[in-house]
């Protein structure tokens, strides 16, 4: 534990990185089996899902700290090692976010009470290969924890057919909505009946008979909900929570130029903030390392028809991906080197809504 | 003014890699050709119809590779009688698989379309990453990513689509898909016309039977040069 705490000091200190991952990294390969040993006699959530993550383990965490001392990993270190680095810290509560293919590990070994799934589809294909392999997993986990609630929103059919293997679950739904990897049902391999936002397979699999229901509303408001319902499971009361918060958007100010910073990684997560643009003009980053996904095909399952009559400017280590989609799509881009050069070109007090690549956006944000 | 019909088969299903993207460059480039491409999208229920000059086909999941395939067996029968009076049809990946002799999907051997001579078998590595190859139709490389992780091979009646240069093709490094006449099927997604907008012309020249002038489009050439300059 000393070698692990230290080796996150010299990472942090001597290195500048976050220190995040590396005492969890060295104390993993120390004692392998540190996150059971570590998780023993605490109550353990976790979070898993392709987007919202972040936000809604915050959220969840505020949650369950009325219950008593949390700890968490906030800043989206949320692999096996990241989990390990967070169990560290004395706390009776642990709420932890966790990568959709670590889930398994992370939960086999730390036993939680609770396991938060938010909802799956197309991101990081090199790395995920299919939306069903990743379901696929979540099914096979859920068998076989018996004690642990899952908590899930099954108007996401993936979401669905994870908890129905699961012992103990809350199936949520908000009214339904349309899923774009859901023509084919993830239990059955057959072709999926949707009615409007609403699908019921032969098989059963359904979103149709929740155990809970609620309105419709944002992603925000969706993640919002499923915090304190999951919070309910250990007996947190239910908080009032910003939405604005669960957005994983900043505001930041560029010399006068006032800038709505939010993330973008997938096909959904675009979708959802393209719809909140409202700025005249636009700045998009696309980079395609190893966490925003090495390709950019999904581009092009995106409409960008919002932008359309905007002064969008594309910059990042893949702008030409994104100009050439937009080209086709008959939206006109300007490039630009870089964020700042881009950025500069706004006059001071106007507003600029821009939406960054992973990589990006923690450039910008700060980790 | 020509007109062609461009049919996008079970996007629904063969839309995970971002494949659907193909037929809009279709439409794009075809403009400067002064053709006016219209899309048919054909839903997994649809009949597949008679009157399309270039039929495309994507990328998919196994589970829906296998939905795609049944559904287009429902339809057998068009496709002998689009092929035979020279409609163009450009499979990717999963696609391409379909329209081979035989793949291999949740573990199972199935019988393709067998429109394209070869034949597909599972492997237990992912081929995942950029693609560079050396077309057998046109004169520059081609690019791309791929994300599968069947090997196929060619029987007589077929031709690689390409000769690789960077990356894993049908699984041995060598080649990539093949090609038989119209039919033409790839690994590479981009989606590939998108990074060869040059490949789109060449098949709307086999689609309509016209030789077409060369199109000025600055920023399809940036595009298509950078990707083929990094890919080393």
């Amino acid at each position: 534990m000393l070698i692990a705490a230290l080796s996150g000091w010299v990472s942090k200190t001597l290195l500048r990185k976050s220190g995040k991952t590396i005492p969890g990294k060295v104390l993993l390969q120390l004692y392998p089996k540190a996150l059971q040993a570590l998780s023993n006699n605490r109550t353990v959530l976790l979070v898993s899902g392709t987007n919202g993550k972040t936000s809604t383990t915050k959220a969840l965490s505020k949650v369950v700290s009325s219950k008593g001392p949390t700890v968490s990993n906030s800043t989206g270190s949320n692999l096996d090692r990241g989990a390990a680095t967070t169990l560290m810290s004395h706390s009776k509560f642990v709420v932890l976010e966790v990568d959709e293919l670590h889930l398994t590990k992370v939960a086999s070994e730390a036993k939680p009470k609770v396991v938060l799934l938010l909802n799956l589809s197309r991101d990081q294909l090199h790395r995920m290969h299919e939306v069903k392999r990743v379901a696929d997993r979540w099914h096979q986990l859920a068998a076989t924890l018996p004690e642990t609630t899952f908590v899930g929103d099954i108007d996401d059919p993936f979401v669905a057919y994870a908890l129905s293997a699961a012992t103990n679950k809350i199936g949520i739904s908000f009214g339904g909505k349309k899923h774009k990897d859901g023509a084919v049902c993830p239990a059955c391999g057959k072709y999926m009946k949707w009615n409007k936002n609403n699908y019921k397979c032969s098989c059963g699999l359904s979103n149709t008979n929740p155990d809970q229901e609620y309105e419709n509303g944002s992603a925000a408001y969706r993640n919002s909900v499923l915090a304190n319902v999951a919070g309910s499971v250990i007996g947190a009361k239910p908080i009032a929570i910003n939405e604005a918060e669960l957005e994983r958007s900043v505001v930041k100010d560029y010399k006068g130029v006032i800038a709505k910073l939010r993330l973008t990684k997938n096909p959904a997560s675009w979708e959802e903030a393209l719809r909140s643009v409202s700025s005249q003009d636009v700045v998009l980053i696309v980079n395609a390392r190893q966490v925003d996904g090495i390709d950019t095909s999904w581009l092009w399952d995106i409409s960008f028809e919002t932008l359309r009559n905007r002064r969008v400017i594309v910059t990042g280590e893949r702008a030409l991906d994104i100009a050439y989609r937009l080209h086709v799509q008959g939206i006109k881009s300007e490039q630009s080197e870089s964020f700042e050069k881009a950025i500069s070109k706004f006059t001071p007090g106007s507003s600029v809504d821009v939406l960054a690549a992973y990589t990006a956006y923690f450039g910008l944000v700060g980790a | 003014m020509s007109r062609i019909n461009i049919v996008r088969i079970h996007n629904e299903l063969l839309g995970t890699y971002g494949d659907q993207g193909n037929a809009e460059v279709l439409v794009f480039r075809g403009k400067f050709h002064g053709i006016t491409g219209n899309i048919i999208d054909v839903g997994y229920n649809d009949p597949l119809p008679t009157n399309g000059d270039i039929y495309l086909l994507g990328g998919a999941e196994d589970s829906a590779q296998l939905l795609s395939l049944e559904a287009m067996q429902r339809d057998r029968e068009v496709l002998d009688l689009v092929i035979e009076r020279g409609a163009v049809i450009l499979a990717v990946c999963a696609g391409f698989q379909i329209i081979g002799n035989s793949f291999g999907a949740n573990g199972k051997e199935v019988t393709g379309l067998g429109l394209l001579d070869v034949t597909t078998t599972p492997g237990d590595k992912r081929f995942v990453g950029d693609v560079r190859i050396k077309s057998t139709n046109l004169s520059i490389d081609l690019t791309g990513f791929e994300n599968h992780s069947g090997k196929t091979v060619l029987g007589s009646n077929a031709t690689p689509f390409g000769k690789v240069e960077s990356g894993y093709g049908n699984g041995d490094g060598k080649y990539d898909g093949a090609v038989s006449g119209n039919i033409f099927g790839t690994y590479m997604h981009g989606p590939i016309l998108a990074r060869n907008p040059e490949f789109a012309d060449l098949l709307l020249t086999r689609a309509t039977g016209r030789k077409y002038a060369q199109i000025t489009d600055p920023l399809a050439s940036q595009y298509a040069t950078w990707r083929r300059k990094v890919i080393k």
